[in-house]
């Protein structure tokens, strides 16, 4: 089905003999593209203004160190306080982020007193290797597990007790319970959590496509079972698997904070831990703009009508 | 299974309020002549590093986590209903707002935006203050899920043709909710609020593991997975073990029970 698919390319809006059907076509994929970017950023825009707002008004988030400090008169520490309170306007700390990000700093860390982008940046490969890894083998051992357990037809809920206990597990749970056994690591709690919430969606698909008829047919008619997945099961629940898929990423960026810092990972979850502890606002916000572009850019690659198929 | 899991989770919570109402010790009080200790004839599984009981810690934190959860699962579907209903019975343009406000919510990390919220609580809050917030927090994000869900099956019914025969009829929005909408959507509310539950348990207790949960003294499932980390204890006793055994426990009979309802609705 797929080799049938016309792949939609630049040169095909300037072809001459392009059908206005291809056209038509082209141009509301076009259209479809550029909704979803638009989405996108608007939602990454949505989670800067909350991060700010809830920042803002967390108590005691802009107290002055030097309020504190015995060797200011009380004259100097009122015009300290007032300082600090002219600063602290909502449209304030928003320009001044938005200067941080058109100098690509994205200001500077409270916490650390360097450049956010620096410290963000330095963390980024330790979670995405965490991530890719923690999704590839969960949803490896959730497929794997997945696809002989739903083609029986008796204790498919025996076999799949693993998996419930693996979900009854709170993450957190699950990671101190690796380190007290001295066994295992963060890409394998980050494996078992996904392929324990996978493994259930996974299976009442596949069960309920081995019901469908034509399945049915060619089973009574003597197809191997891997055949049937590898030419009907999987390009048919090609877009349900891309949909889970960016769920897997939702809930692994979730995972990620528990895990990175129950193992001690220098990785973005654990610099978003100790920014909301010390209440770093320019390291929130950025933390957040990161999580918005990865679950926006999934959510828009996981679209099936983003494969232009209809061009 | 199901009924198996329901009188499990029945005997749990008959116990650890049995155990509450009648031990002697009170789930803040310290024996400072007790600390750490291994099972005792005063204390059958062990005291905490403070010298509390574990058994009435133990059964406090069941309590209080699944009545927390509950009411937070109860607030989280009356928010869904409400808003799945709103976006259901809009202008297309309002609609379209709606569900824009819950997919940002949907598609943020459901844990970070937790832990972001939680910490925004002045440092002197009181601990029950702590525990209802934790789970007005848990309420107040678990809801866009669920509204998806109510949302496409209130479009469904909205477009059933014996609702545009009531609508025909003369009834207004607010009866057709109240006297066939609500009903219908029953057999979908329940499972969505089933569901909630396990996951507010789990999330409290990830968030009590980062230290970002329910105030001491007050016990819950993630403040007593930090004493995990505590390796003198953990040398001392294996009690140590009984918060995580019966969260799992909970969790499992929790998960079935939830499987079971959604299977047959």
């Amino acid at each position: 089905m797929s080799s049938q698919t016309i792949e939609f390319t630049p040169k095909m809006r300037s072809l001459p003999g392009a059908s206005p059907r291809a056209r038509r076509a082209a141009s509301s994929s076009l259209l479809f593209a550029a909704k979803r970017v638009g989405r996108t950023l608007l939602l990454m825009l949505c989670a800067a203004a909350g991060t700010i707002l809830l920042v803002r008004f967390a108590p005691g988030f802009f107290s002055d160190d030097r309020e504190m400090d015995a060797k200011y008169a009380h004259a100097a520490q009122a015009e300290i306080a007032a300082q600090g309170e002219a600063q602290q306007s909502i449209g304030r700390i928003a320009m001044s982020e938005v200067e941080g990000w058109g100098k690509g700093e994205f200001g500077e860390s409270r916490q650390y007193g360097v450049p956010v982008a620096g410290l963000v940046g330095e963390r980024m490969r330790a979670s995405a290797l965490l991530l890719a890894r923690g999704i590839l083998f969960g949803w490896l051992l959730a497929i794997g597990a997945a696809l002989p357990i739903s083609c029986l037809r008796k204790s498919s809920a025996l076999l799949g007790l693993p998996f419930t206990i693996l979900l009854s597990v709170p993450t957190a749970a699950m990671a101190t319970a690796c380190i007290l056994a001295d066994a295992g690591g963060p890409v394998l709690v980050l494996s078992l959590l996904i392929a324990a919430r996978e493994f259930k969606f996974l299976r009442s698909l596949l069960e309920g496509a081995w019901q469908s008829p034509h399945l049915l047919q060619g089973r009574a008619q003597g197809l191997r079972p891997w055949a049937l997945v590898r030419l009907h099961i999987l390009p048919n629940a090609a877009p349900q698997l891309r949909a889970l898929a960016t769920l897997s990423i939702v809930t692994a960026l979730g995972a990620l904070v528990p895990i990175e810092v129950i193992f001690n990972v220098p990785g973005v979850g654990q610099l978003a831990w100790s920014a909301v502890m010390n209440r770093d606002l320019p390291v929130l916000v950025a933390v957040s703009l990161l999580m918005a572009l990865v679950v926006g850019v999934a959510g828009m690659l996981s679209s099936s009508e983003f494969t232009l198929e209809a061009a | 299974m199901r009924r198996i899991s329901a009188a499990l989770l029945i005997l749990l919570l008959i116990a650890a309020a049995a155990t509450l109402r009648w031990s002697r010790y009170d789930y803040a009080s310290q024996d400072r002549d007790a600390i750490m200790t291994p099972s005792t004839a005063q204390h059958e599984a062990g005291t905490d590093a403070l010298g509390r009981d574990r058994i009435v810690r133990v059964a406090a934190a069941l309590v209080i986590g699944l009545a927390g959860s509950t009411a937070a699962a109860t607030v989280t579907i009356m928010i869904a209903a409400g808003f799945g209903l709103l976006a259901a019975f809009s202008s297309k343009t309002l609609a379209a707002i709606l569900l824009f406000v819950s997919d940002v919510f949907l598609s943020l990390p459901w844990l970070f935006l937790l832990m972001m919220a939680r910490s925004l609580l002045p440092l002197t809050a009181s601990p029950l203050a702590t525990a209802v917030t934790t789970f007005l927090v848990l309420a107040a994000l678990g809801w866009p899920a669920c509204s998806r869900a109510i949302y496409r099956g209130a479009v469904e019914l909205r477009n059933a043709e014996w609702m545009i025969h009531a609508h025909a009829s003369g009834l207004r929005t607010r009866q057709m909710i109240r006297l066939h909408l609500l009903p219908h959507l029953r057999p979908l509310l329940l499972p969505q609020f089933l569901i909630c539950v396990p996951a507010f348990v789990v999330a409290e207790a990830n968030l009590g593991a980062l230290g970002l949960g329910v105030g001491e003294p007050l016990p819950s499932w993630g403040a007593m997975l930090l004493e995990l980390d505590n390796s003198a204890l953990l040398a001392r006793s294996h009690w140590v073990y009984l918060p995580i055994a019966l969260l799992v426990i909970v969790l499992l009979a929790l998960e079935s029970f939830t499987s079971e309802i959604e299977t047959h609705a």
